[in-house]
């Protein structure tokens, strides 16, 4: 009982690591995959969602449909800094790593100013239950599987709808596209919105298990860009197996040094990874095209 | 700097003239300083100097030879924290105070010839530096943050993980009635004459042929692969001399506050050298410094008198000059004062002509 | 042999399936002044690349000053003599026309004033001496191009489509600055298209097809041959 117990721990561990890299970097995978933008403020989408499930769950909303507020909130704050900033920088990319910096440090202080240091937060749903010595949560060992669930509505939405097309050609040949009549502005305007909307609602399902404070988008971005640097470009095939190494390694180094060493094996994979790969795992099925 | 070929009708002798005058003003102000205000104040001010080497690095590698690295507090924490574990092991003497200065900046060197080695031997390009470096300067705060525990310790020296190192001494120099110690006004001499002939070293080799191939390789590297330039040598040379000053500032934050703590390595902190230098135009080594002096000091008023109000105000400068201005602040305010008076030059000159032509 | 400059043997590139470049034997001997023409897709710019280091060959090899090329970085190319200019201008916009010429007399040791001056002489570029070198007309930019390869003090010029883009007067301007430079003892090996150049300056010519080298002779040989003609213009005479 006791080996068992002790593998789902792992397994609990290297799920729970899973889902938090895959969460957090799906929007930024999905702007600079299909953009080319490094969205430093991808962490305040985060914060945006998180705040606003918060507030509206406690008013008495029932928790998914916050979840979902929360999401598109996030979006909607997506469409308003593309309209203004980000359009602009477009053929920049150093000074959209800036610009994108600046509009986190703005958002981060605003909300330390208008919202205080810490907001009081939500209990996680659910409850936990036992496996042999261990307790786990119920509601961080459900997330993997719904990190699997916003995976898959992603590839439907890439693969199998009419944006994704159209999309996935502006990204290609932007040029071509708008001779062919797409309206290639707005949908960039769309998928920012659409990473935003990720962010959004990768805040909105962490809401639950941490602490409301303006900095939390900090907690997500190293997880962030380290997941999309190792994955590449490529937003379904780069950033998934990337998410599952990366859980691996961490989980590994976590067990065997700690939290904080956990984190150091995340960054060495980084540097290791863009030494070796410049490109990222993605490139490995991009090789046909 | 590599002057900017302006296309215009080249400047007369009285105008190159009176350009490096209006260079040399700055520095006559500094040096003036102390003498209009007091020994703390003095010491401030030498506080909005020490980052300055950190920007001058960046200046170089960034605004002249593209390199655009994130890892400059890297080195500042790596330097600070040597010059600590040296000094607190080798005691007070003007000695091991040189010494940790000395060491933290060759240790600094040192990890970026390595670093620069794998950098730019192994291809990486563009803005993947910026996250290899962020990545290793995140790294070294994560480490240093862990180093709580009574075993982390090199000597007697402690690391003392989230809290930092203190209590190490100033610079002192040896003298006849006994060690005089660097501190407010003559930290502020020593600090500004540091600079000054980082500054004049900077221009020189920047204004040097080997300047002139960076901007080439920043410019079409393919290009200048064919004109034999040996790209991947030039950029380590750079890149090696842009961390050790990013390590130079360290020491010198470390000596002047006696503290060293891992938030030097962390995200905000590691942003703020590409903001200033951002900021005040990467293409122009004095523009960085004044620049960075400026916005060191602006960061530190606002943190008495608004505090709130301080980073809010950092972004949307920040912000702002990214959309309006991406060249940088003095790039714009300097091509405005060149509008200004080659227009009223030319006006002066049609003027005396016309009275040439009556008389 | 002394006098053989560049050598390839069996010379063959693959991209994937296809085969651009099939064994090719070439040479260029000091003091020519050799033309490369080709109809398109003959493989001019695969074999361009692959002397300049830019591919690596699927097979055989290149010798240059009986030195092999194989592990040579490109850059190390240039310092043992080669000099290149591409076909598309690829000048520092922000840098002046006298910076240019600084990059590659300084790489060549000669910083003398005098040997600059010569140059903006030679290449008619005094006027623009400090003009930012992305304000120059496309002409003079392929001037400045061909005047920073000659700043390196090249023992072989290599010329990517020297005349692309310009005007009958400018080609024929051009051609009169190539064969002045070939006077000075420069050899020369140039890829064109445009046959009133290629008749202006050519000492031989290397026609090239189906990534073969299909003929190769003095000028005069290869234009009288009825089966040039006909890759090139599709008919029998």
């Amino acid at each position: 009982m006791t080996a068992l117990s002790t593998l789902y721990s792992v397994i609990y561990q290297f799920g729970d690591n899973f889902a938090y890299l895959v969460l957090a970097a799906l929007g930024l995978a999905v702007i600079f995959g299909m953009m080319g933008v490094i969205n430093l403020a991808h962490g305040e989408f985060i914060m945006c969602g998180a705040y606003v499930t918060i507030i509206c769950a406690k008013r008495g909303i029932p928790l998914p449909i916050a979840m979902l507020l929360g999401a598109l909130a996030a979006a909607c704050a997506g469409v308003v800094i593309e309209r203004l900033v980000i359009r602009h920088l477009y053929d920049r990319l150093f000074d959209s790593v800036v610009a994108t910096w600046a509009i986190s440090l703005i958002v981060q202080q605003t909300m330390l100013l208008v919202a205080g240091p810490s907001m009081e937060g939500i209990t996680t749903p659910f409850g936990s239950f036992v496996f042999g010595e261990f307790s786990f949560s119920t509601y961080r060992a459900v997330l993997p599987v719904i990190a699997l669930g916003v995976l898959g509505a992603l590839y439907w939405l890439f693969f199998k709808t009419n944006y994704g097309v159209c999309a996935r050609a502006t990204i290609q040949n932007a040029n071509m596209a708008q001779c062919l009549g797409l309206r290639t502005d707005r949908l960039y305007t769309l998928t920012f919105a659409l990473g935003a909307g990720l962010a959004g609602l990768t805040g909105a399902l962490y809401a639950p298990t941490m602490t409301a404070v303006p900095t939390m988008g900090t907690n997500f971005i190293v997880q962030a860009f380290v997941s999309v640097v190792v994955g590449g470009a490529n937003v379904i095939a780069g950033t998934t197996p990337a998410a599952a190494i990366l859980a691996v390694i961490q989980t590994a180094m976590t067990a065997s040094y700690g939290q904080l060493f956990g984190q150091i094996g995340l960054l060495l994979t980084v540097i290791v990874v863009i030494r070796l790969m410049p490109q990222g795992l993605g490139n490995l099925f991009n090789r046909t095209r | 700097m590599i002057q900017p070929a302006s296309g215009a009708v080249s400047s007369t002798p009285r105008q190159r003239a009176l350009a490096r005058l209006l260079r040399l003003v700055p520095w006559v102000l500094a040096f003036g300083v102390p003498l209009v205000v007091d020994a703390n104040t003095s010491g401030n001010f030498a506080y909005c100097l020490v980052w300055a080497f950190a920007s001058v690095g960046l200046a170089a590698m960034w605004g002249q030879g593209g390199i655009l690295s994130f890892g400059q507090t890297a080195f500042f924490g790596l330097s600070g924290y040597i010059y600590g574990i040296v000094t607190l092991n080798l005691g007070d003497g003007w000695l091991s105070s040189w010494s940790g200065l000395i060491i933290g900046l060759a240790v600094s060197a040192a990890v970026a010839v390595l670093l620069g080695y794998m950098i730019f031997y192994g291809k990486i390009k563009g803005v993947f530096i910026g996250i290899v470096t962020l990545s290793v300067t995140l790294v070294l705060e994560t480490f240093m943050a862990q180093t709580a525990g009574p075993q982390w310790v090199v000597g007697v020296a402690r690391l003392n993980g989230y809290n930092g190192m203190t209590g190490m001494p100033p610079l002192t120099l040896p003298w006849f009635g006994g060690a005089v110690t660097l501190e407010n006004t003559s930290f502020y001499y020593l600090v500004l004459a540091l600079l000054a002939l980082v500054y004049a070293l900077m221009r020189r080799l920047l204004d040097s042929p080997f300047g002139l191939a960076l901007v080439a390789i920043r410019e079409n590297p393919q290009r200048a692969e064919m004109l034999g330039i040996d790209i991947r040598r030039h950029q380590l040379l750079i890149f090696v001399l842009g961390c050790t000053l990013g390590g130079l500032s360290g020491a010198l934050y470390t000596i002047w506050g006696s503290y060293i703590t891992p938030s030097a390595m962390g995200l905000t902190s590691a942003a703020m050298p590409v903001i200033w230098v951002a900021t005040a135009g990467r293409k122009s080594v004095g523009a960085a410094i004044v620049g960075t002096a400026v916005l060191v000091w602006l960061s530190q008023w606002l943190a008495i008198y608004g505090s709130q109000y301080a980073l809010i105000l950092m972004g949307a400068i920040l912000l702002f000059v990214v959309l309006a201005a991406p060249e940088g602040l003095l790039p714009c305010v300097l091509d405005s004062a060149r509008w200004v008076f080659t227009r009223r030059l030319s006006k002066s000159r049609t003027f005396e002509a016309q009275k040439r032509s009556e008389s | 042999m002394s006098t053989t400059l560049l050598e390839t043997r069996g010379l063959t590139k693959r991209f994937g399936g296809a085969q651009v470049i099939n064994g090719i034997d070439f040479q260029v001997r000091k003091g020519e002044l050799r033309c490369v023409i080709g109809p398109n897709g003959a493989g001019k710019s695969t074999f361009f690349k692959l002397i300049t280091g830019e591919h690596r060959p699927t097979q055989g090899s290149i010798a240059f000053l009986g030195r092999d090329l194989t592990h040579v970085l490109p850059h190390e190319r240039i310092r043992m003599g080669m000099s290149i200019k591409f076909q598309i201008p690829g000048v520092f916009p922000e840098l002046s026309v006298r910076q240019h010429l600084q990059l590659g007399l300084h790489r060549a040791k000669d910083d003398s004033a005098a040997t600059l001056d010569r140059l903006l002489e030679q290449f008619m570029l005094q006027k623009e001496e400090h003009m930012p070198a992305g304000k120059l007309s496309h002409g003079k930019k392929q001037w400045l191009e061909i005047a920073m390869a000659v700043s390196l003090k090249p023992v072989l010029l290599f010329l990517d489509e020297p005349v692309a883009g310009m005007s009958a007067e400018e080609t024929h301007a051009t051609g009169e600055l190539i064969m002045r430079l070939r006077q000075g003892g420069l050899t020369i090996m140039a890829v064109e298209h445009d046959m009133t150049f290629v008749k202006q300056v050519a000492s031989r010519v290397s026609v090239l097809h189906g990534g073969r080298l299909f003929a190769d002779g003095p000028l005069e040989e290869i234009l009288a041959r009825d089966d040039v003609a006909e890759i090139y213009l599709g008919k029998k005479k």
